[in-house]
């Protein structure tokens, strides 16, 4: 079930069909003016190919692409359909077709990640980070959109007109559709940076048509059929095709050219009637069948037409140049050109109206069989067999729920299967009130659970007109109907009630349900996390984990094991946590993709553990496992999380400014997530502001924040508060000291009932750090001795080391009295090493300067002056491009250059 | 509350079509055109139609909202 080979972007057997590129026909007429043309636009950001249907679009771009001179830009295809309107799926298909240019593209699958998540970022920033992939390689691509004018979702459309306002020279996009795109084309017209192929373009030139019909095709007409027809036709390609296919074999062509161009009937009806009486009884109603279907295989189409030539008959149309295309290079998928297969259908239609409700539900059938539900539900739908719908909906319910961007597709299916055929289906009833609360319709939810338990109460008296399809289901019902009621109490914020429906799932769920017992205990775990006991949300997490592990989803167990870890830091068993690193690590590496997002955060938070310890060493070799490119995927809080890691390196390593910046971008890259956010980014920038004494800041921050010493105390505010006894201290008037004391108590007794001995150790800190602004030392070491005492089992160090001289002070009277005598003079000997070591070794270098520089200007000058551009600037220092500049700036102001060449003599002489 | 609409396409069109077409009436002029002509509930309805016609590469050659109570009007 674990797939150990690297995950695609998207896992579907069609997917390969979408991105794979046409093979050029061999019975071509070649269009050496277009390729010209073509070749000559890839210079630019857009080429757009927008004309009718049957006008060559995909061909010409098939041939152009096989030519020499494009065949040294690598070509990523990417084929259109219509349910690609959901964003992330698009976005995900476009990543793919990337991905087939160059697979070690999104190296972190963090721009997935992005996409994917609950909610997600705003799609400029995902495109950024995917434009500046793509700009840092210099190979140029190009990237084709075929069948554009089946998007329709304004988010797309305004994608699109980002990535092309933001497209690195190397990248060269062709969209070809039926229809104008609504993107700023008058503006890129304008510019000069789009070329355009249009109908006029496309359409076949009299030698062209002469070429196709007496060369390729073989009729060899005198020079007025030829004429007659390019004339009725008026170029278009198709028409000429299924002219010429008329033609083929016939004795009168005459009269056949003159009847035709003489009509004016709708031309393609005309024709494609022309082309099917000409084909044998068997080939036709073959034709006509099949014509129902997005895409053949042989084994399909036996399926549907009952009959076991499928694979043969689609080689004999192909051969036959009827309009089927195929879809990949092993001869097993095939498609017909839409406008063919839309008159056929119309055809088929009129000829046998129920035949046609038959040919849906075979289709569905097959592809039931051959695990391709989504397209098993199209063709039901189609047919009009809602009870079938209904049971491939109940199969799938669960798999799909689980997706966070599929649930929405769930949702939109259900909506379209009659009322009275959910309420039958109990198991189908509760997957709709999980798609319901996906979408926050919290009453409807609740209400189709009432008849999902109504059926249950029912059934003890014997279950008539109950439809089930999923028997394994059927046995989960009651705890899944309960997990579902903790889901809404939880989107409502009843924390009782959440709380009180996981327990009963848990109850209720067979043993062997571990999927959604997993899911049961998380949700049970994070309620009481929410709620500050922390000792029972640790073990109902653990439980919640192993659930996982049991049922295989490793990349849940994963990034539910991070989780588990916070939560032990929080309880101050940082040993704990560092088991719980390990352990998931090395589940991992024994079950799971060694990609698997969320490896990457557990290295961060490992990271963190030593910094804690002031193991500097290990902890940077963990953040630079944490990017191996190519070697982690993110999770969607990643990202983020990194820059906190790297924070606290440089907080370790006393670059205040350092850590400043990056917290400023993980605030831009915050994504909110299930688990309560215990440490607001801004609560820590504060915490740095106190530390560089720049307290108006933060002052202003707990003022925004409504915070205050007199509050009542809540574990979700509880970083705060501590954070303003912080602030209190650092005022050091003595009536902000007296109110710290008595803050620090209500503080400790309730990290204290909560079990929050990390907490709890920081507050006795503080405490310790109080009384001794008020001159009692022996008052200030009882706090002392507790706090070193919860401590040094775990290897606390930066707690203590980080309150500077004030605590070294403290921790020399404590060595002397002999309290924790190993462990504090430890923590003095941390003293000793690192009191002020700036991440840059030199101070400013630039001498006689009004406004000295700070580390950070000079760090980033040094590399300016190394010749680094600003984007790899921002990638070393793990920075956005924006703060790169603003340093720049200023650095630049402070030298009195405008230059990078002027600053950079600066700094040599 | 729909309005009747008239769309005109070049190409005679047979009543196959009809169904693909909201239903509209289908009239074949004597100039190779063909005209739809029907009620449409909405610019929703009136754009699918459109977007069909696009897909059938049936070139459009007016698109009109005839009020309901007022006669065909004269070309």
């Amino acid at each position: 079930m674990v797939d150990s080979t690297r995950e695609k972007a998207i896992s579907s057997p069609l997917l390969e069909t979408k991105l794979f590129i046409p093979r050029p026909r061999p019975d071509l007429v070649s269009r050496p003016r277009l390729i010209e043309r073509l070749n000559q636009a890839s210079a630019g950001k857009l080429t757009l190919v927008s004309a009718p249907a049957g006008f060559g679009k995909t061909t010409l771009l098939a041939e152009w692409l096989a030519t020499a001179e494009a065949g040294k830009q690598p070509a990523a295809w990417l084929a259109l359909d219509q349910s690609d309107n959901e964003p992330a799926l698009f976005w995900s298909y476009l990543i793919a077709a990337l991905q087939t240019v160059r697979p070690e593209f999104d190296p972190g699958r963090s721009t997935l990640a992005l996409l994917q998540s609950l909610q997600p970022v705003p799609v400029e920033t995902v495109l950024s980070r995917m434009l500046n992939e793509v700009g840092a390689v210099a190979q140029d691509i190009v990237l084709v959109l075929d069948d554009y004018h089946l998007i329709t979702a304004p988010p797309i459309h305004q994608g699109i007109a980002f990535l092309l306002d933001h497209l690195p020279p190397q990248l060269h996009l062709v969209i070809a559709g039926r229809v104008d795109p609504p993107l700023p084309l008058s503006r890129l017209r304008g510019r000069a940076e789009m070329a355009e192929l249009r109908a006029a373009d496309l359409r076949f030139t009299a030698d062209e048509s002469a070429a196709f019909l007496n060369e390729v095709m073989g009729l060899h007409l005198p020079a007025q059929d030829v004429a007659a027809l390019e004339a009725r036709t008026e170029g278009w390609i198709t028409g000429l095709q299924l002219a010429a296919l008329s033609v083929q074999g016939r004795d009168d062509i005459g009269g056949f050219i003159s009847a035709f161009t003489g009509d004016d009937r709708y031309i393609i009806d005309y024709l494609v009637e022309e082309v099917l009486q000409r084909q044998s009884g068997d080939v036709r109603s073959f034709l006509l069948q099949t014509s129902i279907l997005h895409r053949m295989s042989g084994p399909l189409c036996n399926a549907v037409t009952g009959r076991e030539t499928g694979q043969a008959m689609l080689e004999t149309i192909e051969r036959a140049n009827l309009f089927v295309v195929p879809l990949d290079d092993k001869r097993r998928w095939y498609r017909y050109h839409q406008l063919f297969a839309d008159v056929l259908q119309a055809r088929s239609r009129e000829e046998q109206p129920d035949r046609v409700l038959a040919l849906h539900q075979h289709a569905s059938e097959w592809f039931a069989r051959n695990g391709e539900p989504i397209e098993a539900i199209h063709h039901a739908l189609a047919a009009g067999d809602f009870e079938r719908v209904a049971s491939l909906l109940e199969l799938v319910a669960r798999a799909t729920i689980r997706k966070s961007n599929q649930s929405a597709r769930l949702l939109d299916w259900l909506k379209l299967v009659p009322d009275d055929l959910i309420r039958a289906r109990p198991v189908l009833s509760t997957y709709y009130a999980f798609a319901l609360l996906g979408t926050g319709e919290m009453d409807n939810a609740a209400a189709r659970l009432r008849d999902a338990e109504l059926w249950l109460e029912a059934s003890q008296r014997g279950p008539a007109g109950m439809v089930v399809a999923d028997q394994a289901e059927l046995r989960s019902l009651p705890g899944t109907i309960a997990l579902a009621q903790s889901f809404r109490a939880q989107a409502l914020g009843d924390l009782a009630g959440t709380v009180e429906h996981a327990r009963r799932a848990l109850n209720l769920l067979p043993d062997d349900d571990h999927v959604w017992r997993g899911g049961a205990a998380l949700l049970l775990a994070l309620a009481h996390w929410t709620r500050g006991d922390l000792e029972v949300a640790q073990q109902t997490h653990a439980d919640g984990v192993a659930s996982l592990r049991k049922a295989g989803d490793v990349a849940l167990a994963t990034s539910a094991a991070y989780d588990a870890a916070d939560l032990a830091k929080a309880r101050g068993r940082l040993g704990e946590a560092g088991r719980i690193y390990r352990q998931a690590l090395q589940f991992t590496l024994e079950h799971g993709d060694p990609a698997l997002p969320g490896i990457a955060d557990l290295h961060l938070g490992l990271s963190e553990l030593h910094c804690e310890r002031n193991e500097v060493e290990s902890a940077t070799r963990n953040l630079r496992q944490s990017e191996q490119p190519g070697k982690h995927a993110d999770l969607r809080e990643t990202p983020y999380r990194r820059c906190i890691a790297w924070a606290r390196l440089r907080l370790a390593q006393r670059d205040l400014e350092g850590a400043i910046d990056l917290l400023d971008e993980a605030e831009r890259l915050h994504v909110p997530g299930v688990v309560p956010d215990i440490h607001p980014i801004a609560a820590q920038k504060a915490r740095v502001w106190i530390a560089q004494g720049v307290l108006s800041e933060a002052v202003d921050w707990v003022r925004q924040q409504g915070l205050s010493a007199d509050d009542d105390l809540t574990y979700m505010r509880e970083f705060g508060h501590i954070t303003v006894a912080r602030i209190l201290l650092a005022q050091g008037d003595d009536r902000s000291v007296g109110k710290v004391d008595a803050l620090l108590e209500r503080l400790l007794d309730a990290a204290e009932q909560g079990g929050r001995a990390g907490s709890a150790i920081e507050i006795l800190v503080l405490q310790a750090l109080a009384r001794r602004l008020l001159g009692d030392i022996p008052a200030a070491l009882v706090p002392l001795e507790r706090a070193l005492t919860l401590a040094e089992p775990e290897g606390y160090v930066r707690i203590f080391v980080d309150e500077g001289t004030a605590m070294r002070d403290l921790l020399r009277h404590a060595v002397a009295q002999c309290i924790s005598g190993v462990y504090a003079r430890g923590l003095l000997a941390a003293f000793h090493d690192g009191v002020p070591q700036p991440a840059v070794s030199a101070p400013a270098i630039v001498a006689g300067l009004a406004e000295p520089l700070t580390a950070r200007e000079t760090e980033i000058l040094r590399l300016v002056a190394a010749g680094m551009r600003n984007q790899e600037i921002a990638d070393q220092l793990v920075i956005s491009l924006a703060t790169v500049k603003r340093h720049i700036a200023n650095t630049y102001g402070k030298l009195g250059v405008t230059h990078r060449t002027e600053a950079v003599a600066r700094l040599t002489s | 509350m729909s309005e009747i609409h008239e769309i005109r396409v070049q190409g005679r069109l047979d009543d196959r079509w009809v169904d693909w077409l909201e239903g509209l009436a289908l009239t074949r002029e004597n100039d190779g055109t063909t005209t739809l002509t029907g009620p449409l509930a909405d610019q929703a309805a009136l754009h699918g139609v459109l977007n069909t016609i696009r897909d059938l590469n049936l070139p459009i050659v007016s698109v009109r909202r005839v009020y309901p109570d007022a006669d065909r009007p004269i070309r």
